[in-house]
């Protein structure tokens, strides 16, 4: 009885094998150019059988929004309309750009409104993303599948023979997982892992693969969960970038750790699979050091997950033919980039984990939980810095800074163990517990004494529990001007209709925002640092009488005034 | 002064006008409490209220623009006719805030209760009271009072059924409800999570 027990087990398991069912891996619309309009709405999704999952839409995708292309040098201009049943922000995740720009927890976009963030686009060639990032309610919109990659392509990267046919050969793969209610909902509420994966929103996701080298463009989107990636036949691969570009060569691996709002491009051969045959990416996630997340044994509550310490697909590959021009090699060397070292940084700063115990305060950063109204930290523009992250807590972290790249020159003060994986431009850090992570990074270009960036531990629950500060960038540099300005403007013509011109009356003043409301105090747009020599697009505005508020850059002082839409 | 001018950028900047923003969701069970009454316009712009004539009456919170609100008019429609006359009437009440969403509009709501044919009365609930006193949190919202003692008692709270976008498949756990009640039962399952567009309560 005893042998033949085992038996049955196995063709049990061989035959759900046999019959797993995948689907096709969604791959997000595209977006190019230098204007993008994005909507932002509530759908719903039929992610499981039964009833659908209500989710959030952007541009009509029900789980997860269109990728936008853009070129470094251009600048673009975004039309962020929310359509969602609730205020919400969204955050261009690894650019660099003014604050007032940046969509983080101060840029609240009340619903029914149109805010006009705009950039010059600097970073380099890679893969960034944008996603929700109010104060409080994070998880809640990052679950519902708010977000979108970003492709900033360059010259350096386009001159490389490198896949970059996107959903052919170069593909982005959104990774994250989401635990169910009984009536199929999205658990929001003490949930920190999800138990079924959506990879790029698919349920259980296969994709054809064409037999050559193949770019996977990997983001972690998930809540809390890392994942050890690998390939279920244990091939090599080789990483060509981290969060914020190429790195200088590639690096050879058969395993990568990519935590909470990580991304990674890899390069893997599958020129010599057999045509038909199939293998899995995987997250080999069991047996892990206390502090992985999403590590943890148990299977239901806050911190357990079915998909908790175990191995795990998150995409089934069929090989297919090859394409009519396939790359077959890997460059022996991407990106010349020259990076700082400890010794550049000029100050330095020292952040630390603390709280987080159970039954006490949420987790938070130097004992000071996120508030809206304390800058924790200033820089000064130009500054190169160096900040050593600290985290002898109970539980492993992330750490991700908004408005720079930087380059982690130690982990425990040891230079010799930053992982190759991990040597390239960064956004994002996986912070162990008992473990000090420093890195250097340079703040250019955007001083702003009045609006933050934002830094924080990106697991949504923990940022949204207060586990973040906020630093501004001053130019120290400059003359502190503290003569009054009176701030003067008309606004022309009036009633308008079309275009609202506004004239500066003192030459002296410079548009830092304006803000557009109508009577019942709805506001309509929200314009930071708008161009306004071409005037305001009101076109759009129903007819009625609105208000302006505009702020002036450097008194940051108001002045509030009417005009009439016909 | 840098303070203050902060203190500023960020009224300004977060300044909506309305206190309109994004809060973590508290569920209230209102299982066995009373509602009361109320007098809400309906789209026939007469003023309604409840009839202490009726058993009970179906209560559902719904609106114009909400995706997952609109699978449900015919599925409306349906348990109206159904237990209407069996003295059970089902009534909807908009308490959706219609200064920040103009597609609640009262003469939108007009429009909607045109195009579907509604049976039953489609209230505007613009001071969002009555949805406050049901603590109503998403569209749709069903519940199911019940008259007893000249007071309206909720019986069933939640969900209208199991299955948006394919009614076919539905378990309809306000139907039964109903049905248990009307047999003088209580309700086996009286109360399920509601989903849909949350209903934000302007402060």
């Amino acid at each position: 009885m005893k042998k033949i027990l085992p038996a049955l087990l196995l063709s049990v398991t061989l035959c759900s094998q046999a019959t797993a069912q995948y689907n096709t891996l969604k791959i997000p619309d595209t977006l190019s150019g230098t204007n993008f309009d994005l909507v932002l709405k509530d759908t719903f999704a039929q992610l499981r059988p039964g009833n659908q999952t209500i989710t959030g839409s952007i541009n009509n995708m029900s789980f997860w929004g269109p990728t936008l292309f853009v070129n470094k040098g251009d600048t673009v201009h975004i039309n962020v309309t929310n359509k969602l049943n609730d205020t919400t922000t969204l955050h261009w995740h690894g650019m660099h750009l003014p604050a007032v720009m940046d969509g983080g927890p101060h840029q609240v976009i009340p619903p029914n409104t149109l805010w006009k963030p705009y950039w010059k686009v600097t970073n380099q060639a890679g893969t960034y993303w944008y996603h929700p990032h109010l104060h409080e309610m994070t998880l809640e919109h990052i679950s519902k599948g708010l977000g979108g990659l970003i492709i900033v392509r360059d010259a350096k990267e386009a001159s490389l023979a490198l896949p970059r046919s996107y959903g052919v050969d170069d593909i982005p793969l959104v990774l994250t997982s989401r635990r169910y209610t009984t009536l199929n909902q999205f658990q929001t509420v003490a949930t920190s892992y999800g138990d079924y994966m959506l990879s790029n929103g698919t349920p259980d996701a296969q994709v054809s693969l064409p037999k050559q080298y193949v770019r996977l463009r990997i983001l972690n989107a998930e809540i809390e969960r890392a994942y050890d990636l690998g390939f279920s036949d244990g091939r090599t691969f080789y990483i060509i970038a981290n969060d914020g570009g190429l790195l200088n060569a590639p690096v050879a691996v058969t395993r990568v750790m990519l935590a909470v709002g990580e991304r990674i491009e890899i390069m893997v051969n599958l020129g010599g699979d057999a045509i038909g045959s199939s293998f899995d990416l995987k997250a080999f996630n069991s047996g892990k050091a206390l502090g992985f997340p999403g590590g943890e044994p148990g299977t239901t509550g806050e911190f357990g997950s079915l998909l908790n310490n175990k191995d795990f697909g998150v995409l089934h590959i069929n090989v297919v033919a090859s394409t009519a021009s396939p790359i077959t090699s890997v460059p022996s060397a991407l990106e010349s980039n020259t990076y700082w070292t400890g010794s550049s940084a000029t100050t330095t700063k020292s952040i630390s984990v603390t709280n987080g115990t159970p039954g006490g305060l949420p987790f938070d950063l130097d004992n000071t939980p996120f508030k809206i109204t304390t800058i924790n930290k200033t820089v000064g523009l130009n500054a190169i810095e160096k900040w050593t992250i600290t985290n002898n807590n109970v539980f492993g972290h992330t750490f991700h800074i908004h408005d720079v790249q930087f380059k982690i020159v130690a982990r425990n003060g040891s230079a010799s163990a930053v992982g190759a994986f991990e040597s390239g431009w960064k956004d994002v850090l996986f912070l162990p517990r008992n473990e000090n992570v420093s890195f250097v990074t340079k703040f250019e270009d955007y001083a702003d004494p009045i609006h933050p960036f934002m830094y924080h531990c990106h697991f949504a629950n923990h940022e949204d529990g207060g586990m973040m500060g906020q630093f501004v960038v001053v130019n120290t540099g400059g003359i502190q001007n503290s003569i009054k300005e009176e701030l003067d403007y008309t606004l022309y013509p009036n009633p308008a209709e079309n275009k609202l011109f506004i004239r500066m009356e003192n030459p002296r003043n410079e548009v830092y925002y304006i803000t557009i409301y109508n009577v019942q105090g709805r506001t309509v747009l929200m314009l930071p640092q708008p161009q306004i020599q071409d005037g305001i697009d009101i076109a759009t505005l129903a007819k009625g009488e609105y208000f302006v508020q505009l702020m002036d850059k450097k008194t940051k002082s108001i002045r509030t005034q009417k005009f009439f839409k016909q | 002064m840098k303070k203050l001018h902060y203190i500023v950028a960020c009224c300004f900047i977060l300044g909506t006008l309305l206190s309109f923003r994004g809060a973590k969701e508290k569920i209230v069970s209102m299982l066995g409490k009373t509602v009361p009454d109320f007098g809400l316009p309906n789209v026939d712009g007469q003023m309604c209220s409840l009839s202490s004539n009726a058993k009970g009456y179906i209560v559902v919170f719904t609106c114009n623009h909400c995706p997952f609100a609109k699978l449900y008019p015919k599925r409306l429609n349906d348990l109206n006719s159904k237990y209407a006359p069996l003295g059970v009437p089902l009534v909807a009440i908009n308490s959706m805030d219609t200064i920040v969403y103009e597609d609640e509009r009262f003469d939108l709501m007009q429009a909607k209760a045109k195009e579907w044919e509604f049976t039953f009365p489609y209230l505007q609930d613009a001071a969002q009271t009555v949805g406050k006193s049901f603590a109503a949190n998403h569209t749709p919202h069903a519940f199911v009072i019940w008259r007893a003692n000249n007071a309206w008692v909720v019986e069933y709270a939640g969900a209208i059924d199991d299955n948006g976008d394919e009614p076919e498949k539905a378990n309809s756990f306000l139907a039964k409800a109903v049905d248990e009640l009307l047999t003088g039962k209580k309700p086996s399952m009286p109360e399920t999570s509601s989903f849909g567009c949350r209903i934000f309560y302007r402060k």
